[in-house]
Parts: C-alpha cells; structure tokens; sequence
C-alpha cells in the first residue's frame, strides 16, 4: 500500500473522530454552563488549553468568551480542529481514496460536509439549535463508521482506519474528561458536592457512558470512579484502556509494527499505574497531559514506521 | 417522441440517424422502433434513473470556477450514436494505420530524421515545434512507440466523409466515459442491447493493461503500473481514479514516486520502497521532471527523465510524443503515412491551410469569415477563431497574431459537422457531434470499438468539449441484419 494512502486513511479516520468528539465536547461544555451554580465560574481560557488550542486561538481572537469559542470549535477554517475543517479534510482524503472504499462512503461523508455548510447559520441563533445541529452531526458519524464495519473488508486499508480512529478517541476521551478542571468552585460552596457529581455525571453523558457507567461500576457518580471507568474499562468503547486494546491488536496483524507495539505498551504501563484514589482535579489534570504524550508517541512511532518508511530505506540506499 | 422538425430544417448537416426525409436510417431503425414503443413517461423515467445513476456513479469532470472547483455530473444524452460495423471497420484500420506511421516519425525526428533530409517534412516545422523536446533526442523506447495511447478525433462533414480533425497524442481523455455511457446504458435501457447486436467495448481497460505491461523493462516479472495524476484538482481526476481501478493498479501522485541514485524509480510504500516499472502518465511533458523540465513543477518526479533515458523505466505516452500533436504537423500526416508505410492514407484530413508559407497565409487572411483558426499547440477548443461566427474585432485580432508568429496557425474550411437526434425540452432535436475513437499501440496495435461522442448540447454550437459545456452519447456499432 502507497504510504500517502496509508496517511490519508489514517488521517481522514482521525479527523472524523475528531469532529465527533468536538461536537460531544460543545455538548458537555454548554450543558455544564447550566449546571454551574451562582459563586462559580467556567474558565474560558482554561478550556481552550483542555482543548489544546489555547495558543492558536489567541492569535486570532482578543478575549476568550462564549461566542468566540463556540465558532472557533464548530465553524472557524483557520481551526484545523474545528468541526467545520476536520469534516472538510476528511472529504478531501476520502476523495484520493474512493477506490478502496466502500462505495457510499464518499457520498456519506459528502452529505456530512454539506449538512454543516447549509445548516451553520441556523445552529449559531440559539443553544437549542445548536444541540440538534451537533446531535446530528453526531449521528450522521455514527452512520459512516457502520458503513466501513459493516461493508468493509477487513484488511491494510481498515486496520489505518481503526489505528486512526483510536488514538483520537483515546486523546478526545482524556480532553473531554479534563473539562471540569476550568471549572471554579470553592469548595466550601453549599453545592459544592451536588455541582460535582451533576459535573462528572455531565462528563460521563456526553461519552454516552452514563449507563454503562451504572452497569459496569457503580450507582454513584464521583470523580475517583468516574476516572477510573473513563481510563481502565475495557468494556467500554470510549475507554483509554480499550483504545489502546483496539490499537494493540490492529498493530498484531500488520507488517513491522513492532516499535508501535513497543510505543503502545508503554501507554499500557502508564496507565496501570494510575492510582485513582488519591485523585484531585489538578492531579487528574497533570496525568491527562502525560497520557497525551504516551498517545502522541504512538502517533509517532506510526508516522515513522509506515508513513515515512521510505525515507529510512531511501537513506540506507545512499549510505549502502 | 416527437422530432423537432423546425430545428431540423434549420440545420443543413448530415444526420448519423435520420435521413433527409427524417426517416431512420437503416442502422438506426430498431433503436426508433423501441423508443417509440415508450411512451413520453417511461422515457421521463427512465432519463431521471439515468441521472441518478451518474450521480450514485459519481462519474464526474471538475471546472475549475472563482468559486471554488467544482465536481459536475457528467451531461449525458440517452439516444446513442449509430454506426454498421461495416462503416467502422476500415475507420478502425485508418486509425491503426495513422497511428503507427505517426510513431514511425516521432521516432525519426527523435533519431536520424530521415523525413527531413528526404525533404519531405520542412526542417522549419521541426524548428518551429514547441513539444519537439531536446532531452529525448538519441532515444527509442521499446517498439519504437511513442504514443502509446492516442485519442484521434473524428468528425463527419455534410456529403457524409469522416474526416480526422485533430491527433491527441499527449494526455488524451474521455475514455472512462466512453465506459461508463456504456454501462448506464445497459442498466438503465437492458431491452435494447437483446432487439440489436451492439459490439461491446468494455474490454478497454484489458487492452491498455495488456499495452502498459508489454512496455516494462523487467520481463519475467509481474510488472508494477501505476497511474500518475497531478491529484484532485484536475478535471481529469475521475478518470485517473476509474482507469487505476479498472486496471487494478496503483494511483499515484508525483510525490509518491523518486528516483534514486541508480536512476531507478521507487513508489514510496508502507513498508519501503518498491521499484516501478510502467508509468501511465496523465500530466504534461512541462510537469514530469523538474530536473529538466520546468523547475517549478511540484506534479512530477525529480530525476525521472534519467531513469527514463536509461531505460530503468517505461513512460506512456513517451515524453516528446506531442511532437506529432501539433496542428501543423497535422496537415503532413497523409505525407508521412505515404512515407513511413508507402500506402495511401485509409483517413481524410480536413484541408488545410498553412500560414507559414505566404500564398497559403494570403488565402487565409483574406477568407478569415469563412475559415476555421488553430494555434498549433492548444487543445481543448481553446484560442481558435471560428471565421463566420466571429467579430470583426476579433478577426481582426487573429490577423494580427497569425502574421507576428506564422508558423503557430493553421486553417480550415468550415465543416458542417454532422448531428445527431438529442433529447431537449422532450423533443428529439439535432445537436452536433464528433468522435473521438481511442487507439493503443505497444507490442500490438488496438483501436475501440466506435469510442466516446461528445456532443454540443446548445443549439448551433459545434463546441464539444466537456469543459465548455459538451455532454455525450455512447456510440453503438451495430452488426447489421443479414
């Protein structure tokens, strides 16, 4: 398979789990708005950073408030992670790619772009429309990741998918979870506990693992558990620990993956030694961005082996 | 279906299917039969699967426009072009025999240039040619073919004669859509294909395969093909795509490729480098090699005008075969099959005048109303001048570039190029077309059965081209009843 196939599979996977989880992010942060209780206080600038996107955000906008934000993350080009541009870059890789596709990909990923161009203007008039527009874009996802499981043969081509597909969730589910630390709240504040159980409660709904998370954990929602249900439940689709499970065994049945083997057990290790009891906001947020990191060199590693193995050949060539 | 009868008096062109009493011509005649056994709804029908079928095909060109580029179904009209085998046949052979005697002088301008000295071919042409390219001077790929894959255009004038308008010996498209109106055709009208016996083409993607592999310098091995495009952008895209699909090889861009140090050319793969034998190239010689060609260019592949020197490395079509795809060069190709094969040439060549010698050019600028203008080295229908429709202004423009640069034009009488029944506005009313048959030349030679009509969808136009608003038909020939 042609490296640059390999990459635009990769990528055009990244990006459209990227877009999901951008909009699942929109969700939980406009919910936790609601929930937030006088005497608290949602840190703008410390979302942005949760989001990664602190530094390109101030160069083009002045003050971090709410409407910025929101355009910047759903409608801003100059964002390569906003809503609006991942879908694009998705539709542009799918095009190189058509022929090793399933046939209704393109057209699924074409409607996806053009819902978002036509339906834009009408999702920035209120909050209510703006959850309908980011459900559906949600589902519209939904609909193009059962085409490629269910109409897709399972080889090279898929496995670039699912690699792609992984590493994001993995890095979308630690951002999502990381929200809550741009919240203020003293807490000697009477609601103190209410808000952070609604808060967390809120984390574990917009992954949809509300349920799952009563099913397979426990009945109350607090951070430690939430935590660890989020990083270690292998169960769960959305998990870090599943994640890398999913990446592991794509790894196993491709060729020369033994470095990215390497790279994933790493991330393994790391996340065993994830001690959830002793947790506080500030601790969990110094973990995430060392998660991030393990997930960054997995990255890495895939880059280096399969999309620029030609280079290490080509310079061997030379040397020879 | 009604004929528009109106139109058709207005329009003094040969019909390919009606005869002059607006009759069915005798090829055509089973074709009428059955769609006047539809009635005005089933046609609407099955014109409305016809363009859902384009659309979940996803058979589309790209215009480029200040908005943005744009992807465009491909304008498709449902009454096909047809021709008697009997016609075809030695069409066919004409083909063959002009692309054969064309690679026959590629190869000697390249060479010895035997033509020249012969004194049959003016040694001022060859200076004057902007696609003779110096850097493949001394080479003879395999076969001694140049053009491997040629898209002759056709055009038929009012006493009936097929003429050949121009030789695209470059990067000549249109193909996939000759297969794909095919395959829309057999989905969406099956009954047709059991009342006549209509020759199948599908068989084109096999050949230019079977033409690509035979061209590879590692014989003994399966050979890796791959199809180089200049990307999405291009206009061409989908049929870069389809061809690679169809062939079962790789599509590549120019930065999938290098070429190292032995002047070997690698595809740069998920697990490293892996040698490549046959390039089918759809950019310009201009683009393929900024070692030697333009600089600029990012579409090509340093380095591969060395591996293609050393024989490392089949291109197709060969860098320098637009030598030949030149409208000047164009008006001695009866002299150059006469030449190469001693025969007579099987295809017309529309008259032509050449400006670079001075009663010719006097001729021309004194009838420019009357005349068809070509530059030598466009494609596309772009920069002509059609003398009658024209402006005075505009006339006077073309006078003005044909005496600063002679050798660049040539001119034609204006044909009345034939037309064929269209659907417009629920009437079948004349619109013109041309055809451009595809024709293949390695170890074998090959040329399609009938190839792609464009057709001008606007009344009067004689400009087909898909990129000015041309659709098209899929062209039948038709065994005839015994």
């Amino acid at each position: 398979m042609l490296a640059r196939d390999a990459e635009n599979l990769y990528w055009m996977a990244r990006y459209l789990e990227r877009a999901e989880n951008t909009a699942r992010l929109i969700i939980k942060i406009s919910d936790t708005l609601l929930d937030i209780p006088n005497g608290a206080s949602l840190g703008w600038g410390t979302l942005l950073k949760v989001a990664g996107l602190d530094q390109l955000y101030q160069e083009y906008y002045d003050d971090a408030n709410e409407n910025d934000i929101m355009h910047f993350l759903i409608a801003d080009e100059r964002n390569p992670s906003s809503i609006l541009a991942c879908v694009k870059f998705a539709r542009e890789n799918t095009r190189t790619l058509r022929e090793m596709l399933p046939e209704d990909l393109w057209e699924r990923i074409n409607g996806l772009y053009l819902y978002i161009q036509n339906n834009l203007q009408e999702a920035s008039k209120n909050r209510r429309n703006k959850y309908m527009f980011l459900q559906s874009i949600i589902s519209q996802r939904h609909a193009i990741i059962g085409l490629i499981a269910c109409a897709m043969e399972q080889d090279l081509a898929y496995h670039f998918i699912k690699l792609g597909r992984s590493i994001e969730r993995a890095d979308m589910t630690t951002r999502i979870m990381d929200i809550n630390y741009a919240i203020s709240l003293p807490e000697d504040h009477p609601l103190f506990e209410i808000t952070m159980q609604t808060l967390w409660a809120g984390i574990l709904k917009s992954l949809s693992a509300f349920q799952t998370y009563r099913r397979l954990k426990a009945f109350h929602v607090n951070m430690p558990d939430v935590v660890d249900f989020l990083f270690h439940e292998k169960r769960f689709p959305r998990s870090v620990k599943h994640c890398l499970a999913e990446i592991d065994a794509c790894l196993q049945l491709m060729p020369q993956s033994e470095k990215i083997i390497i790279a994933t057990n790493s991330a393994l290790t790391n996340l065993s030694q994830l001690n959830t009891k002793a947790m506080n906001l500030t601790k969990l947020h110094e973990y995430i961005d060392v998660s991030q990191l393990y997930l960054g060199k997995i990255h890495q590693a895939i880059d280096l082996v399969y999309f620029r193995a030609y280079e290490t050949q080509a310079s061997a060539q030379i040397s020879a | 279906m009604k004929i528009s009868s109106i139109e058709y008096a207005s329009v003094k062109a040969y019909d390919e299917l009606l005869d002059q009493h607006l009759r069915p011509r005798a090829v055509a005649k089973p074709l009428f039969d059955y769609l006047s056994s539809l009635d005005e709804k089933e046609l609407q029908d099955r014109r409305h699967a016809v363009e859902a079928t384009i659309m979940a095909m996803g058979i589309t060109f790209t215009i480029y426009s200040d908005a943005g580029n744009i992807d465009r179904a491909w304008p498709f009209d449902v009454v096909p072009r047809v021709m008697s085998r009997r016609e075809w046949e030695p069409i066919q052979a004409g083909l063959k025999q002009r692309l054969t005697a064309l690679n026959m002088f590629i190869n000697d301008l390249y060479n010895k240039q035997q033509i020249v000295k012969d004194g049959v071919f003016p040694i001022e042409v060859l200076k004057g040619s902007a696609n003779f390219r110096k850097q493949c001077v001394g080479v003879t790929p395999r076969f001694g073919a140049w053009a491997h894959i040629c898209g002759t255009d056709l055009v038929r004038d009012s006493d009936g004669t097929m003429y050949v308008l121009e030789d695209n010996l470059r990067v000549p498209s249109g193909v996939s859509y000759m297969l794909e109106n095919r395959q829309i055709m057999k989905r969406i009208f099956p009954e047709l294909f059991r009342t006549s016996t209509i020759l199948p083409v599908d068989d084109y993607p096999t050949q230019l395969y079977n033409t690509l592999a035979a061209l590879s310098p590692r014989s003994g091995e399966v050979p890796v093909i791959v199809v180089l495009t200049p990307g999405i952008y291009n206009s061409a895209y989908f049929e870069h795509s389809y061809l690679a699909q169809q062939m079962g090889v790789y599509l590549v861009e120019g930065s999938d490729l290098m070429v190292d140090e032995n002047d070997v050319v690698y595809m740069k793969n998920i697990t490293g480098l892996q040698r490549v034998d046959v390039i089918y190239r759809r950019i310009d010689d201009d683009f393929l090699d900024p070692e030697v060609f333009n600089p600029e260019s990012v579409l090509g592949i340093r380095g591969l005008m060395r591996a293609w020197r050393s024989g490392n490395v089949a291109i197709a079509n060969a860098p320098g075969a637009g030598v030949a795809d030149d409208k000047v060069v164009y008006t001695f190709v009866p002299k150059i099959i006469k030449y190469y094969l001693d025969q007579d040439p099987i295809l017309q060549n529309v008259p032509s005048y050449m400006c670079m010698y001075e009663d010719q050019r006097d001729y021309v600028l004194k009838n420019l109303d009357k005349l068809v203008v070509k530059p030598a080295n466009e494609s596309g229908g772009y920069g002509m001048l059609i003398g009658p429709r024209a402006t005075q202004a505009e006339r006077d423009q073309f006078k003005e570039l044909i005496l600063n640069n002679p050798r660049n034009y040539m001119a034609q009488p204006t044909l009345n190029i034939s037309t064929a029944p269209t659907i417009i506005e629920g009437q079948l009313a004349p619109r013109h077309l041309d055809l451009r048959p595809f024709v293949l030349q390695s170890d074998k030679l090959y040329a399609t059965t009938g190839g792609l009509t464009r057709v001008a969808m606007r009344q009067g136009s004689l400009v087909v081209n898909s990129s000015q608003g041309g659709g098209s038909k899929d062209t039948w020939i038709v065994e005839e009843d015994v």
